[in-house]
């Protein structure tokens, strides 16, 4: 489903992305981890180009992504991404939010829009505010907002960039309930977390990424019980204790 | 008494300062809507990655803040001889060009007061550049340019009165036109002051309330 080979990314001088390869499968959901600063959001970034890439391949899909011609705002709408922050659009409605896309991108008609994220809403346990502004809802609902405004576009992938960090702990559960749903419906994910439980629970697959590389990957339960590269011992000691 | 009032310039300026209020507000009007596109363009110019549009509307910006309305209005009018505008058109002009570069500050400051993050949920959903600006990004810029285009407002009404120096008949000038003949010129400036204030009191207290409102 996703192929990365040889990714390299650089701000100036400064490389970030120092030659990543990867290989994720459909309906595999892979969480990222990794210190502060070490390129996870880059890495996602890269993957619905909202970085340009310096050099190195991407396809997704079939679609080589750093192809000149590709059409870039197509890939977007075939790649969800949710944001730590959520950037729901304060000056529309939650029901706005998400058929937006749906409206302006892929020139749905805006009764079949208004259907599909009525039943998004409905699907992320929120029917009752599509007429409610972002403003006035909790963090938690904002980003089940954030999420269905990102299915409505029917992606074949999403990402997810720390989707509860900015939470307070007890709306927490109800994202990551969403989004194990969405696991389980064969949603292809990629997410940045540090959630360990959802990563053992849901995860397929950990990166654990540092200065610019994926350090070491395996399966959730061996990465954070018995990590093998030294610098994921020390990370994972880090924050768990 | 009230005979003296009624046959004092308090009364007897008003036709005349009444056609030359007109003007004013003609000025002002008209030269904001087309200085708003100017300072529309040049702003989101100075944001744009291609250099030379940001260079155009930086030099514009620039130069025509650093100036004084005065040299500028006497500029377009006189120093542009070739073109030999009207002197109608020659303010209007003026207040375009230099509204336009305050507005383009306006514009540039509120759109880039709009976090990076509202772009790139846009730009994340599919929407080209083109639409994430009209869709998302403009419409919250648009909000917070309200109260400084009022202010860009009030000070444009009070800049018309320098077109008084190219026999413009606003209404400055009809007054001096007044009491050039009747010599009452404590009497007949009141009565401008009096006309400036009515617009500009009020517009004051409704930017107060939408800033509020607003909440920006
Ligand atoms: N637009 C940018 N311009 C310049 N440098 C950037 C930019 N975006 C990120 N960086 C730098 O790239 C490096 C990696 O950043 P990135 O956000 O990918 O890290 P991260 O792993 O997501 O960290 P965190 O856990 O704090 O979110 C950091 O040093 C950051 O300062
Ligand atoms: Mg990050």
């Amino acid at each position: 489903m996703i192929t990365v080979k040889d990714l390299h990314k650089s701000f100036g001088e400064l490389e970030v992305l120092k030659g990543i390869d990867a290989q994720i499968k459909e309906q595999e959901v892979v969480c990222v981890i990794g210190p502060s600063g070490s390129g996870k959001s880059t890495f996602l970034r890269c993957l619905n180009l909202l970085e340009d890439v310096t050099s190195g391949e991407i396809e997704i899909d079939g679609q080589q992504l750093t192809d000149p011609r590709i059409d870039i705002n197509e890939v977007r709408s075939q790649v969800g991404m949710v944001f730590q922050h959520f950037n729901l659009f304060p000056h529309k409605t939650v029901l706005e939010n998400i058929t937006l896309g749906p409206i302006k991108v892929k020139g749905v008609s805006e009764g079949e829009a208004k259907e599909i994220g009525q039943s998004l809403l409905k699907k992320v346990g929120l029917a009752d505010k599509e007429n409610a502004y972002p403003d006035s809802l909790s963090g938690g609902q904002k980003q089940r907002v954030a999420i269905a405004r990102s299915l409505a576009m029917d992606p074949k992938v999403m990402l997810f960039d720390e989707p509860t960090s900015a939470l307070d702990p007890e709306l927490v559960g109800d994202v990551l309930e969403v989004m194990k749903d969405l696991a389980q419906e064969g949603m292809t994910m990629v997410v940045v977390t540090h959630e360990m439980g959802f990563a053992k629970e849901v995860g397929d697959r950990v990166f654990f990424m540092d200065e610019g590389v994926i350090m070491e990957e395996g399966d959730p339960v061996q990465i954070f019980d018995n990590p093998q590269n030294p610098r994921t011992q020390s990370f994972l000691s880090k924050i768990l204790s | 008494m009230i005979e003296n009032f009624l046959d004092s310039a308090y009364v007897k300026s008003l036709p005349y300062l009444w056609e030359g209020i007109q003007l004013t507000l003609y000025i002002t009007i008209v030269g904001l809507l087309l200085g708003f596109i100017l300072g529309a363009i040049t702003g989101l110019g100075r944001l744009s990655k291609v250099a030379i549009f940001r260079g155009i509307s930086t030099v514009y910006v620039e130069v025509v803040r650093g100036t004084p309305i005065l040299a500028q209005v006497l500029f377009i009018y006189y120093g542009l001889t070739a073109v030999n505008i009207g002197e109608l058109t020659a303010a209007i002009i003026a207040i375009m060009m230099n509204a336009g570069a305050y507005i383009a500050e306006i514009v540039r400051g509120a759109v880039y007061s709009i976090d990076k993050g509202q772009h790139e949920a846009g730009r994340a959903i599919g929407l080209t550049e083109r639409q994430t600006m009209r869709y998302i990004v403009w419409p919250q810029a648009f909000k917070r340019m309200i109260p400084p285009l009022g202010n860009q407002f009030i000070i444009s009404l009070k800049d018309t009165s320098l077109f008084s120096v190219i026999a413009v008949g606003e209404v400055l000038y009809m007054a001096k036109q007044y009491y050039n003949t009747t010599f009452e010129i404590f009497e007949t400036l009141i009565m401008v002051c009096i006309f400036y204030l009515l617009i500009t009191i009020p517009t004051s207290i409704i930017l107060r309330r939408v800033e509020r409102k607003l909440d920006v």
